[in-house]
């Protein structure tokens, strides 16, 4: 992509850049919605408060012209392209606003055969960063106030889309907070390891948005639900909170494209992107795979090597 | 000459009760939340900002047991839960929009059936209200008929002043007794001069208008319009301080076990799903629309009372910015 | 520590995870063959690793096991072709999610025993029992089952932080 090569790199991303991206989208969804190509979009109107937007399903070139992106731009569109959210979509192609981080699980949800390529026309943001929740939401982006996951992105300049918005543009020197935070738990004390997340866990009051906003959380039954027979406590008490932590962790092993939805909705702030991140740097290291840079038709844990590693088998 | 106590002595208020063997809860750092949450000193009260979860644990626990089970010699013995132990509690701290909630909740815990578990945690609980000086865009108390500096639900109320003291009110018996069991931690007001409230975004509604538009437009696109988005997460619900629907599961073997009740929230799918598999709130908008029902309407048919507080929670926890006080102010300003 | 004098001690609680077609067939060639091994160990039956959810270890542990072990047909020889394969990849993501949450690993043991190798289970559920005996009683999660959140405390003296005698705090941990 030539966008890489004239990278621009800064420490703070001007509101102009989003104002431009804002224009490029409205252009683009108003024409597919005109000429045909797109039975809805889906993408972000502005929220009643400053500094806020939510997602939005829209279907008539006027809606469109209202769309709009902007660091507040945070959540992972995708979601309301799975069967978890069935009905809310108008029959037909779809258009839908992406960052790099939502394309990844857009690839991931063509590789588990949810959603087809085609039915989608995918208008790409070429992703300065957004907001880190509970951050000012001043008009800018600084290394203050971005989301901890863009720290890290190495997803900026999606490819693949059927159009791109905005030029690339990106932060520079900001250090890799959840890596580093990691990197420090991986190190602690076995006895410290549980007890740090003992203390996350407890905390959590069960209101399963993590499980909601995931795009990867598209089961009709999850097994966390389910009580005959129970294999995960439903009341909201540090041991099923763990339990239900676990599970969800390996549940999206070697799928989460690493939106850190989950993270951002936690009313409780539970670093739960520390666990999917744990779980991918594991299954990168063991299997050499990394969850979303493609459609894959078999994820990690649905294939197999005859000389896996078994060295942990006795 | 009104009362005031010292941001000190209220902190040493805190030390006494706990001394006095009283369960004394208030805002509290927990990682990066403040939380309420039991306080084992004075220093421990953070009085800088709204707590993630409302007050309403201290009546309605997120989860507990009603009773345990357990097989012996072949029997099942069931033990209820010894009520009389529940400890005497007092809630320092809480905003307006979290002291008026028990208020609101007494009526459901206590109308066709008494909900022994909230009514015995209610009778010896004592509420320390404080007016508010933290409000942001997306508190709307005023709106719903409360104001930052309103006492309701509270037993003793303190409102900031602009020395750094509070002005103490003792609004019901209780909190009386409170201040006059401590009388030498309170003293004489030298100024009045309340700290300045914050500026809130949302015009006042009229509840009766929004109600009546609400039994009119069961069926109507609005729903669709505002709520299809909803992903159906229990977030708005769990940390509303008016939200109390909860679910009650036996947790355990067929051995031993207890029975839990926990919250629950509407927005849910498995909320109204029945036991054949059919749902009458088959999708999100449904589901979300009755929660504005429920608050707006339902309760108030019922017991005569909104079940909102302005809080503001749900529209800064919301994962997809459904902002219930820009839907209102949209009924509000419906004309038919 | 050597085992025999931690005997009376404690004894821990060992589940074991089976495939039929080969470990649990292995297992009973230890038993015909009049082997002895450690009673300690608690099989269950599963028609294949593969079949053997995560969650199964976890609720082990939650439910009051010391230590789990997780056995089935060497790679190669899965009756039903590749569930083992599949089984063994689950299984190291899996032992890496546990490490991570702080779980010791020392308590997690896979194997591969055959129906002919009533030997190796023999050999494989002595060394974790024994591991394990050593190691003391699992307590993490059993702790957490008497956890409860702090609005859900039914007395004063239940309030952490606030009354919490050495008595009081032994009653309840016997609960
Ligand atoms: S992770 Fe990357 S693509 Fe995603 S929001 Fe942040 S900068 Fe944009
Ligand atoms: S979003 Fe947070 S509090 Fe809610 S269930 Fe998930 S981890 Fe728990
Ligand atoms: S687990 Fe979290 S980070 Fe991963 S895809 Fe789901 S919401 Fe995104
Ligand atoms: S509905 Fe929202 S604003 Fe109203 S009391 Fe509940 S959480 Fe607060
Ligand atoms: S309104 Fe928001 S917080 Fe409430 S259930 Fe829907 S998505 Fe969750």
């Amino acid at each position: 992509m030539n966008a890489k090569a004239n990278k621009n790199q800064s420490s703070c991303i001007e509101p102009s850049y989003y104002q431009a991206v804002t224009q490029a989208i409205r252009t683009q969804a108003v024409q597919v919605l005109k000429d045909g190509t797109v039975a809805g979009v889906v993408g972000y109107l502005p929220g009643r408060r400053k500094g806020t937007a939510r997602p939005a399903l829209i279907t008539t070139p006027e809606e469109a012209e209202k769309l709009i992106f902007s660091p507040a731009c945070v959540n992972n569109l995708s979601v309301y392209l799975t069967k978890s959210k069935k009905g809310v979509l108008k029959q037909g192609r779809i258009g839908i606003v992406a960052k790099g981080c939502d394309m990844r699980a857009l690839a991931g949800l063509m590789g588990e055969s949810q959603i087809k390529r085609e039915d989608l026309f995918i208008i790409a943001v070429d992703c300065a960063g957004v907001y880190g929740s509970r951050a000012e939401r001043s008009e800018s982006v600084t290394e203050a106030n971005i989301a901890r996951k863009c720290h890290e992105c190495t997803v900026h300049h999606p490819e693949g889309a059927d159009f791109v918005a905005g030029a690339a543009t990106e932060l520079s020197g900001l250090t890799p907070l959840e890596a580093e935070e990691m990197a420090r738990i991986e190190a602690l004390p076995q006895a410290e390891r549980w007890a740090f997340w003992k203390e996350h866990f407890s905390r959590c009051i069960r209101c399963m948005a993590c499980r909601q906003v995931c795009p990867f959380c598209y089961c009709e039954q999850c097994l966390c639900d389910k009580n005959r027979p129970q294999a995960v406590e439903n009341s909201p008490r540090p041991a099923g909170n763990t339990a239900w932590h676990i599970v969800r962790a390996m549940h999206l092993a070697g799928r989460c494209g690493g939106c850190a939805e989950c993270e951002r909705v936690c009313p409780m702030d539970i670093p739960l992107n520390l666990l999917n991140r744990r779980m991918a740097k594991e299954l990168k290291e063991l299997y050499d795979y990394e969850a979303g840079l493609a459609p894959a038709e078999k994820g990690p844990l649905n294939q197999y090597k005859e000389d896996d590693d078994q060295s942990f088998i006795k | 000459m009104p009362q005031i106590i010292t941001e000190q002595n209220l902190r040493n208020l805190i030390d006494l009760l706990v001394k006095e063997s009283k369960v004394v809860v208030g805002p509290k750092q927990a990682d990066s939340v403040v939380l309420y949450q039991p306080l084992a000193a004075g220093s421990e009260l953070t009085l800088d900002s709204l707590p993630r979860r409302s007050a309403k644990e201290l009546f309605f626990p997120i989860c507990e047991n009603i009773l345990s089970y357990q097989r012996l010699d072949g029997k099942m013995q069931v033990t209820d839960v010894d009520r009389s132990r529940f400890p005497e509690t007092v809630l320092i701290g809480a905003p307006p929009c979290d002291a008026a909630s028990p208020a609101i909740l007494d009526a459901v815990f206590s109308w066709d059936y008494n909900d022994e578990f909230y009514l015995e945690r209610r009778r010896k609980s004592t509420i320390v209200g404080i007016a508010c000086t933290q409000g942001d865009d997306a508190c709307f108390c005023t709106a719903v008929g409360l104001a930052p500096d309103t006492d309701t639900g509270s037993d003793l109320f303190l409102t900031p002043l602009k020395d750094g003291s509070y002005a103490c009110k003792a609004v019901t018996e209780k909190g009386k007794a409170l201040v006059d069991a401590h009388a030498r931690l309170f003293g004489e007001a030298a100024s009045a001069d309340a700290a300045p409230f914050a500026e809130q975004g949302t015009e006042k509604l009229d509840l009766v208008k929004i109600k009546k538009w609400l039994e009119g437009h069961f069926e109507d696109p609005l729903w669709e319009k505002i709520s299809d988005i909803c992903v159906g997460c229990g977030s708005c619900a769990f940390i509303c301080p008016a939200c109390h629907c909860f679910d009650i599961n036996d947790e355990g073997s067929t051995e031993q076990g207890s029975r839990r009740k926990h919250w629950d929230a509407c927005g849910f799918s498995k909320f109204t799903n029945h036991a054949s598999g059919h749902n009458p709130r088959d999708v999100q908008n449904k589901r979300y629309r009755n929660r504005i029902m429920h608050k707006f309407k339902y309760y108030d048919d019922k017991f005569g009372r909104t079940l909102c507080t302005g809080c503001g929670r749900c529209v800064r926890a919301c994962p997809v910015g459904i902002d219930i006080a820009e839907i209102l102010s949209t009924i509000n300003a419906k004309q038919d | 520590m050597h085992a025999e004098a931690k005997q009376h001690d404690f004894e821990p609680k060992i589940v074991a995870f089976v495939c039929t077609w080969c470990t649990y067939a292995g297992a009973d060639l230890a038993g015909t063959s009049r082997m002895q091994y450690p009673a300690n160990v608690r099989v269950l039956k599963f028609p294949c690793t593969g079949r053997i959810d995560p969650v199964f270890i976890l609720r082990a542990f939650q439910k009051g096991a010391d230590g789990v072990l997780v056995s089935g047909c060497h790679p190669g020889d899965c009756h039903y072709m590749a569930g083992n394969f599949h089984a063994r990849r689950r299984f190291a993501a899996f032992r890496a999610l546990l490490d991570f949450v702080g779980v010791d690993l020392h308590r997690l043991q896979f194997s591969w025993v055959s129906a002919a190798e009533g030997g190796k289970w023999v050999e494989v559920v002595t060394e974790l029992t024994e591991r394990v005996r050593a190691m003391g009683p699992m307590l993490e999660f059993k702790s957490l089952e008497h956890e409860e959140q702090w609005s859900a405390f039914q007395a004063m003296a239940d309030v952490p932080g606030v009354v919490n005698t050495p008595e009081l705090k032994e009653a309840y941990d016997k609960i």
